[in-house]
């Protein structure tokens, strides 16, 4: 770290100061206070409705009528049904596809923005954040028109150049992966590209001058100032990645209508598709509270793989 | 290094220079399309949202499709609710998050580790099947067709909390934190003089993100805003869609001019806070 | 302690509060259904309903008129989209508050309420045998319970389902295009598949769109589907859905049938330039084809399916229990669907009626449209629907749908086998059904 200056304010004057208020007991009553919002809020908006969901998981309930107690059947139930693991494959493969990949290319992207050397930073800063902000109707109908079957859709008649035939994007095992990921890919590169761009503009251009003159080249550059230095943000971005990507539900949602094709469900949409689909509100339950422990597991790994890669560094 | 060096290494830059803003432009290209062929469906009659391979250039409809929309739902007004909602959860969240995550960053308190964990763990959640309860807790508030019930379960977020505790604890180095404290700040104006300067971007980011997101949310609001006098936008333009039938050229018509706020809050946010960060140098 | 920028913020928060919370107090309605009436004399006090619709059926245009006639009654119309409306409705319900007085239920969506029937009011209780005869006995069915003692809600307008075919196609294909002729030549289901075979080698054009209009058609043709009245699953018993699963696979096998998605781009595209030759629709396709294929205009026309007809779609208005004042919206909805205001909502939002006396008005027997090849369409649909025989539905009837749905694509579009598909689709309807 570069050395900094320390502040100098003013002092207020006139103030006497209490022994009572040791420096932890300050630190400790303004801690408090300031995530007491947090608290506050969650304690009357969401704990009801997350205790709601976990109960359920033991419960046979259709929605409208009486809730009848059947312990772990539907938990016995889901994971007896092929089409949940289906469900959990699907989310993973279509998370490697899509979330992995962004994040690299978020990172890139948020790099040569921050750069000095390139013009029209708002333009492109504005062009990458806009996929997040377009219409999701919009988006479903451009994708769909783009993944459809039938060999004029766009990407079928790029593959015809390769002498591929054309594939069916809607009901093929990968195919519907490729096209639900590339949908993902393109709608949040650019939300992660703006978080990156956050990071690094906190990091002081000295740093990289300094390195310069010392000789080093642009990868030296981002592995031994960039990299460390934005290791907090990269966690964020790969916790909430992670979640994201093991949530996923809009974008497959959207591709597949009301399909809900068992190659492209995923474990979001397999509940969300028990429960007010199928009103079998008991065994989507289950399933959230399944998905809910394989979150917390993956979570972890992942944060513990991106901490581990820092901190070789 | 000799001139021939020299003209290499210049041709090099050159060279990664225009392969660089190459893959930018490809990207913005890639990027914009979409928001483009809805413009382009915005000002055409209904069926050329058909069209294979896409529309691509702009039609004559731009005024009848939007006005087709006005005549259909209250416009203005659900845009005036989403700014009202959007501006009241943006700020909420800003200070509210910061001031956490200061509290996360810098603070020392017991139970900070559990107690931020606990946040997290909040984030893992599914929301789905949350719906139902957590309508009945609205209905029991009688905040039924009320913003209120927008805007006070957002004022927090888990991820604002989260995202700001990271950046402050990247961008605030704690020898900063503890000189302040011995020239005897209060724990609250050493967040507001200090700490806020320098992560400028960060709310930048997470302003912008706030913003977008309960301006686009439309599954709670769907379910809460009965009265048409409190939909917001998202809720309103789902109202174009008739049963069985879409008129997609006025669909987009109003999807499109919903959707011209954010990008004006982008360049808002853009402008006045990522900028305004003076690369990295502190001010003394 | 705190400086002059954290007032300001604060008070700013507050303004916002202050602002939201005052901008929602003039509109709060959520009481409107719900207000407890302090005097039980009902007639003389002023009442507001609410009402809950879907798409633009138009019902705002008769309040004025209900008002001069019952001026102590206000009604409240809330529209949403269609999807949404039911998602609102079911939470409602199911939370026990914030349903409104009248609701509107898409002919689908009545289903997901047949195992709690106690959440709407009996019409029967309120009166509704009276109004029965006006009604088409298959539509007013398909509301009532299994047993036949309680009905869900009053019938609206109704989807009864056509051939509508491209003349062009059939020209090309050296057959007739009135729809007269064309009717006497597919009178069954196999001089259909004969006819499909015929326009396919005459103008290498599928002969249909997708599969699952062909499928549709035979199922909402046959007497019953996937439950018996008791709603067990006979899928594996009852020869009617296998039937018409066989008969759209062979069809696909005989390579008349097309690959194009329904609803999206190619679809309505594929109508415009008649890239098949015939859509298995109901009434309200109308708009949709007009809509997306306006080149088109004088190449579709209309004639009735093989062996019947079906129907698709269409609602029913009905009354929730959270009600407090059912009887004033029975009142309001018999008035509404009376016959002559579904002629009006006919003749203003295009609605088809559910109430066959009006059928014989000239706006039926007259109406031609020249788009259709100035076919007599109202009249054709007043035919059709007069045709229509429906089964039983079922809670299930949406999952098992689904599921052979799937089944059909899969053996449309990834040649899977026929028989194995439907196996598979047993087995996965089975296991749902099982988790509900």
């Amino acid at each position: 770290m570069a050395d900094y200056q320390p502040v100098r304010t003013k002092v207020k004057s006139g103030k006497p100061k209490k022994r009572f208020m040791s420096e932890e007991r300050k630190d400790a009553l303004a801690a408090y206070l300031y995530i007491s919002p947090f608290f506050i809020i969650f304690s009357v908006f969401s704990i009801f409705p997350i205790f709601f969901s976990f109960y359920l998981g033991l419960q046979r309930w259709n929605g409208l009528g009486s809730m009848e107690y059947v312990g772990l059947r539907n938990f016995r139930l889901i994971y007896e049904d092929p089409m949940f693991w289906k469900s959990i494959y699907n989310t993973f493969v279509i998370a490697l596809m899509g979330t992995l990949p962004q994040l690299f290319v978020a990172f890139l992207l948020a790099f040569a923005l921050n750069s000095t050397l390139i013009k029209f930073k708002n333009f492109f800063r504005i062009s990458f954040f806009m996929p997040n902000v377009t219409s999701i109707v919009a988006v479903a109908i451009v994708f769909g028109t783009l993944f459809t079957n039938s060999e004029t859709g766009l990407v079928n008649l790029v593959l015809s150049y390769f002498n591929i035939s054309p594939i069916n994007w809607g009901t093929n095992e990968w195919g519907l992966k490729v096209a639900i990921a590339s949908m993902v890919f393109w709608r949040w590169v650019g939300y992660n590209t703006i978080i990156y761009l956050a990071g690094m503009q906190s990091i002081p251009n000295e740093l990289y001058e300094a390195a310069k003159i010392d000789g080093a080249n642009l990868r030296q550059q981002i592995t031994y100032i960039t990299l460390p230095l934005l290791k907090p943000v990269i966690i964020f971005t790969v916790f909430v990645s992670t979640i994201g990507s093991l949530q996923l539900f809009t974008e497959p949602l959207v591709f597949l209508g009301r399909t809900m094709r068992e190659e492209g469900i995923t474990m979001v949409l397999y509940l969300y598709r028990e429960a007010f689909v199928n009103n079998a509100f008991g065994t989507a339950s289950a399933a959230a509270i399944t998905l809910f422990f394989i979150i917390i597991v993956f979570t972890t790994i992942n944060l513990l793989i991106a901490n581990r890669l820092g901190n070789s560094k | 290094m000799d001139n021939a060096q020299q003209k290499t290494k210049a041709r090099k830059n050159l060279f990664s220079k225009i392969l660089t803003y190459l893959l930018l432009f490809s990207g913005a290209f890639l990027s914009l399309f979409p928001f483009y062929w809805m413009f382009v469906i915005a000002t055409n009659p209904n069926h050329v949202v058909n069209r294979l391979p896409p529309a691509m250039i702009p039609g004559d409809h731009l005024v009848i499709n939007f006005l087709n929309v006005l005549s259909n739902i209250n416009f203005f007004g659900a845009m005036f609710n989403s700014f009202i909602v959007s501006t009241a959860i943006t700020f909420s969240v800003l200070f509210l998050s910061s001031l956490a995550g200061y509290a996360f960053a810098k603070l020392k308190f017991k139970g900070k580790n559990v107690l931020f964990v606990f946040i997290l763990v909040t984030m893992m959640i599914p929301p789905q099947l949350g719906l139902i309860p957590s309508y009945l807790i609205i209905t029991k508030l009688g905040w039924i067709s009320d913003l209120r019930a927008i805007i006070v379960p957002g004022m927090v977020s888990a991820f604002g909390i989260f995202w700001m505790r990271q950046y402050i604890k990247e961008a605030i180095p704690d020898e900063l934190i503890e000189a302040a404290k011995i020239d005897g700040c209060s724990r609250f104006r050493i967040y507001w003089m200090i700490v806020i300067p320098l992560i400028l971007p960060a709310f930048a980011t997470l302003g912008i993100i706030t913003y977008m997101n309960v301006w686009n949310d439309f599954m709670w609001p769907l379910i809460i805003l009965k009265d048409e006098s409190v939909h917001t936008i998202q809720v309103a333009l789902r109202l174009l869609n008739d049963a069985y039938v879409r008129d997609y050229g006025m669909i987009m018509s109003g999807t499109f001019w919903a959707t011209i706020p954010l990008v004006i809050i982008f360049l808002i946010f853009n402008k006045f806070f990522i900028d305004s960060l003076t690369k990295g140098a502190v001010k003394s | 302690m705190f400086s002059k920028k954290a007032s300001i913020l604060y008070v700013v928060l507050v303004f916002m509060l202050v602002l939201a919370a005052c901008s929602s107090n003039g509109s709060n309605s959520e009481n409107a259904g719900e207000t407890d009436d302090s005097n039980d004399n009902q007639s003389a006090e002023n009442i507001e309903l609410t009402m809950w619709t879907f798409g633009s059926p138009g019902y705002d245009k008769f309040l004025e008129e209900y008002k001069e006639v019952n001026p102590n009654v206000t009604i409240r119309i809330q529209s949403a989209d269609l999807a949404d409306h039911h998602n609102n409705l079911f939470t409602a319900i199911s939370a026990g508050s914030g349903a409104p007085d009248i609701t509107m239920i898409e002919a689908g969506y009545i289903d997901q309420y047949r195992e709690a029937q106690e959440m709407f009011v009996n019409l029967y209780d309120l009166g509704a045998e009276e109004i029965k005869g006006d009604y088409l006995d298959w539509t007013w069915s398909n509301a009532e319970s299994a047993d036949g003692d309680f009905l869900f809600g009053v019938p609206t307008d109704i989807g009864p389902t056509v051939m509508y075919y491209r003349t062009d196609v059939f020209e090309e294909a050296g057959l007739p295009t009135d729809p007269d002729e064309v009717h006497a030549l597919i009178q069954t289901w196999d001089d259909f598949r004969k006819v499909a075979k015929e326009v396919t080698e005459k103008t290498g054009k599928p002969m249909t769109d997708n599969v699952n209009l062909i499928y549709y058609s035979l199922r909402d043709q046959s007497p019953e589907t996937y439950f018996d009245r008791d709603n067990n699953l006979i899928i594996n018993d009852s020869p009617y859905i296998k039937n018409a699963y066989d008969y759209a696979t062979q069809l696909i096998e005989d390579g008349v049938v097309g690959r194009i998605e329904m609803w999206s781009p190619e679809w309505g595209t594929a109508m415009n330039d008649g890239s098949f030759a015939t859509l298995l629709a109901p009434s309200w396709m109308q708009n949709v084809i007009t809509g997306n294929a306006p080149e088109a205009a004088g190449k579709w026309s209309i004639t009735h399916l093989p062996e019947g007809a079906g129907n698709w779609g269409g609602s029913y208005l009905g009354v929730p229990s959270q009600t407090k004042h059912a009887e004033e919206a029975y009142a309001f909805i018999s008035w509404l669907l009376s016959p002559e205001n579904q002629l009006k909502s006919f003749k203003q939002e295009g609605l088809f009626p559910s109430t066959p006396a009006i059928y014989d008005d000239p706006a039926f027997t007259e109406h031609t449209d020249e788009y259709f090849s100035g076919v007599k369409t109202a009249k054709i649909y007043s035919e059709a629907a007069q045709q229509v025989q429906i089964a039983y539905t079922g809670p299930g009837y949406a999952i098992a749908n689904s599921e052979i749905g799937t089944a059909l694509a899969n053996v449309n579009n990834e040649n899977r086998d026929p028989e194995k598909e439907w196996e598979e689709a047993v087995k996965r309807i089975e296991r749902q059904l099982e988790r509900r």
